[in-house]
């Protein structure tokens, strides 16, 4: 998104919800709760989600407020990690384990079985050894005024960032539109219900 | 602003992108919006893009300079397409921005702010913030300003034939 410098491409929500008094130590505790966290053992393929500070995704503590706050804009980032496997490389390497199984025993055909053996065997061994692919989606709430920036505009990394800012906050994203500028109700309603203008738009 | 978010119909967005190039062209970029926008230059700036109606793929992307004016661009549009973004570039008082608008949700992409001299990184994002609303408060002036156009009487006796010559025009280059 950029918060720091560079451009910013970002989209623009509503914060929907009640925010409690002494809002600032709350949402210490629930970003801490539901900060990013280093796995401790050896990972899959599963995703692993969390929110980070924006300064350094390896800084998951929020207990610096000044290092996430600077009011009115609590500023954090969702981290995800996923490790992937190269697909062709690792067919081409089940194909050389299966006939080297097949080579040991004279034999011809691995049975289903055991292939299936071979390739979690292989999965887990590349895995372990595997770095995650990092994305990070900045998120810039507006806690004073009730709105949020998300920096992307891709619906699944949008929506991964609203369910999770739910679950932290039991607040709502709710998408802006730009109607939401039209101030007038009935203009608003007669908008809505307009048919596309023929000038070779939408018609 | 109202209680619950109300979803801009496709066809108005890329209608809105339409009415504020005409518009831009017609007022030679200068636009007086409502308060608490003030005066604002506004131009087409180095991209272009169009997709065809009903449709959410971008079929026909303009880079460069000044591509509002080139044949591509009248191309596109007398072959029927709509325009999904629009690069603007914006002037209030002595700060200048440059952004897309995409889509009918009008996302603010590649929105690039002014410099600013800020002493330490918490206030860089308070600064570039209070920059990223001001952006929105135009965009809120422009939204206005095509509300009033398009709910008017004159939107289908006046307006659409003039866009429609305009377009035409183009087309006659």
């Amino acid at each position: 998104m950029g918060l720091w410098k560079g451009a910013v491409t970002a989209r623009r929500y509503r914060v929907v919800g009640q925010v409690p008094q002494g809002w600032r130590e709350a949402w210490r505790e629930r970003l801490d709760a539901m900060a990013f966290r280093e796995p401790t053992g050896t990972t899959g393929k599963e995703e692993l989600e969390g929110w980070v500070q924006i300064h350094n995704l390896l800084d998951t503590s929020f207990s610096r407020m000044d290092r996430w706050l600077y009011d009115p804009f609590a500023v954090f980032a969702l981290r995800v990690d996923k490790k992937t496997l190269p697909a062709k490389l690792f067919s081409a390497t089940v194909e050389k384990r299966c006939e080297a199984w097949c080579a040991e025993r004279g034999t011809e055909k691995v049975p289903a079985a055991v292939k299936r053996e071979i390739k979690e065997q292989l999965e887990e061994e590349w895995l372990a050894r595997a770095l995650p692919r990092v994305t990070l989606v900045e998120v810039s709430w507006n806690v004073r005024d009730g709105w949020a920036l998300v920096g992307t505009t891709s619906e699944k990394a949008c929506d991964r960032v609203r369910t999770r800012f739910h679950r932290t906050f039991g607040l709502e994203l709710q998408p802006w539109s730009p109607l939401d500028f039209v101030e007038d109700a009935g203009t608003r309603s007669s908008l809505v219900a307009s048919g596309p203008s023929a000038f070779g738009g939408e018609a | 602003m109202s209680a619950e978010a109300t979803p801009i119909p496709a066809h108005l967005g890329s209608e809105l992108l339409l009415w504020l190039w005409w518009t831009s062209e017609r007022l030679e970029g200068r636009f007086d919006l409502p308060a608490p926008a003030g005066t604002v230059d506004l131009w087409v700036d180095d991209r272009l893009a169009f997709r065809p109606p009903g449709d959410t793929k971008v079929t026909a992307v303009l880079t460069g300079e000044n591509p509002a004016h080139t044949l591509e661009a009248r191309a596109a549009l007398a072959g029927g397409k709509v325009v999904q973004d629009l690069r603007i570039g914006l002037r209030r008082d002595d700060r200048e921005f440059s952004v897309t608008l995409r889509g009918a949700g009008l996302d603010l992409v590649g929105l690039k702010l002014p410099q600013v001299l800020s002493e330490s990184p918490d206030e860089a994002v308070v600064d570039r913030m209070f920059l990223y609303e001001e952006v929105v408060l135009v965009v809120a002036g422009i939204v206005e300003r095509f509300a009033e156009a398009r709910a008017a009487a004159s939107w289908s006796r006046e307006t659409v034939p003039a866009i429609r010559a305009w377009l035409r025009g183009r087309e006659a280059g």
